[in-house]
């Protein structure tokens, strides 16, 4: 039976646990790829999916359509909690373990975990140019904001702040039309 | 008000890469109820979903539906659903058969009753939670008028406590007063461990005495009660320690004061 996501939700809203289950049904397969790229370990992808869908079902009463679309909310509150989850990894390993920087480092000299990025990597965004892309990517799977990235890439914040505006206006425009 | 900056800020925001006083000034124009902008806001939230779905899906493990599907069917109702399908079968009978009526509006009564019975649960749970919250507010309060009383206080002094180790991020700050004890806040404290719990110590001529255990909320916060002690403090330290806390330091310091 094909529901319209709204109703889904709307259903969550009164209790309606069935609802929920068609919900993760349909959502879970778009959101794991992308949180699993985020913290890049499967348990911990698996964790924050749970998260994700028990928050979601407690916050659907909350929900309103006209500030956007089901799609639109689920991969919101999928980026946010699994970034939130790397935040977290990232606070506890710079002072136990590496500092993000060489962890970073040895994951992009490992053609093997690159090549399994890339399979997750929204095709779109290939379609970038790369100087717009690398920033992009940090900040949507990496979670930094403006200012990490310029002391990541060691480029001034200005560069950085014009390349992640020029290519999130094209990103919009090249998905428009799809949509 | 102008525009320019802040609706090529939208995108940036959305993508969660907006800081500092950028963030802060983007989020005070959006909530001063600029359309413009959160119109900004939602297309930018749609163009990230497609962004999403233009990358291939992936079936997740099962046992995380198992898992969530038992967490969410301990609070939902499953058989509000089953009832209403079971309904709808038993109207069409009703049309045909005349002796089912009276058994269809048995289905509509039963329905009726899981409803307001749905409905007396929720009401309890959030009569439950009201309690709760005032419970919490009331504590809170009483803390809020301890720090208040100390801070107007001459004698008090404020002390300052800087992360270390597992806490390097954390900062704490400690209303105290020899005489009258006194209240330590904390803050981006990691949360404890299973099986670990934070304790204070106040350190006299060299000699730790436990001052209490605490843990953190979600955010990385706490507010402790502080007893008075006999001889004047020296330093204040929290160390990460087995739950039930320990008569003398065994594990490392997440926040200290300076000597």
């Amino acid at each position: 039976m094909a529901w319209a996501a709204e109703d889904l939700i709307r259903q969550m809203a009164e209790g309606d646990s069935d609802a929920c289950g068609r919900f993760y049904d349909r959502y879970a397969r778009l959101v794991y790829p992308l949180i699993l790229r985020i913290v890049q370990d499967s348990a911990d992808a698996a964790d924050v999916l749970q998260e994700v869908f028990w928050e979601a079902w407690q916050a659907a009463a909350r929900y309103d359509p006209a500030r956007g679309s089901p799609e639109a909310w689920i991969v919101m509150r999928a980026r946010t909690r699994a970034i939130d989850r790397v935040r977290a990894v990232r606070r506890r390993g710079e002072t136990f373990v590496a500092p993000l920087d060489e962890a970073m480092a040895a994951d992009r000299g490992d053609p093997a975990q690159r090549a399994a990025d890339r399979v997750v990597v929204a095709d779109v965004l290939e379609r970038l140019p790369e100087h717009q892309r690398e920033v992009i990517e940090l900040a949507y799977y990496g979670g930094l904001t403006q200012t990490e990235i310029a002391e990541r890439l060691k480029q001034p914040l200005g560069t950085v702040k014009t390349r992640m505006r020029t290519g999130l206006v094209r990103l919009r425009e090249i998905m428009k039309p799809a949509t | 008000m102008t525009h320019e900056p802040y609706e090529t800020q939208a995108a940036v925001y959305v993508l969660g890469a907006l800081d500092g006083e950028e963030r802060s000034q983007f989020e005070e124009h959006l909530a001063g109820g600029c359309v413009e902008c959160a119109e900004a806001v939602r297309e930018h939230a749609e163009t990230l979903a497609d962004v999403a779905r233009d990358a291939p899906p992936m079936i997740p493990p099962a046992h995380v539906k198992t898992d969530l599907m038992r967490r969410v069917s301990a609070t939902g109702s499953a058989r509000a659903t089953r009832r209403r399908s079971w309904l709808r079968w038993a109207a069409v009978s009703a049309a045909a058969v005349v002796g089912v009526s009276a058994f269809a509006a048995g289905f509509v009564a039963s329905r009726y009753e899981a409803r307001i019975g749905a409905m007396a649960r929720e009401t309890a749970r959030v009569r439950a939670e009201l309690h709760r919250q005032e419970a919490e507010l009331r504590d809170r309060l009483a803390v809020a008028q301890g720090v208040n009383d100390l801070l107007s206080d001459p004698a008090a002094r404020v002390v300052a406590l800087r992360g270390s180790g597992p806490g390097d991020e954390a900062w704490g700050r400690l209303v105290w007063d020899d005489a009258k004890g006194g209240y330590l806040v904390v803050a981006n404290v990691p949360a404890a461990p299973a099986g670990k719990v934070y304790e204070l110590w106040t350190i006299s001529g060299g000699q730790p005495r436990p001052a209490g255990l605490f843990t953190v909320d979600a955010s990385g916060r706490a507010t402790h009660p502080v007893a008075p002690t006999r001889s004047p403090v020296d330093v204040f330290a929290v160390t990460l320690e087995p739950a039930g806390g320990v008569p003398a330091p065994t594990g490392p310091i997440v926040l200290a004061s300076a000597k």
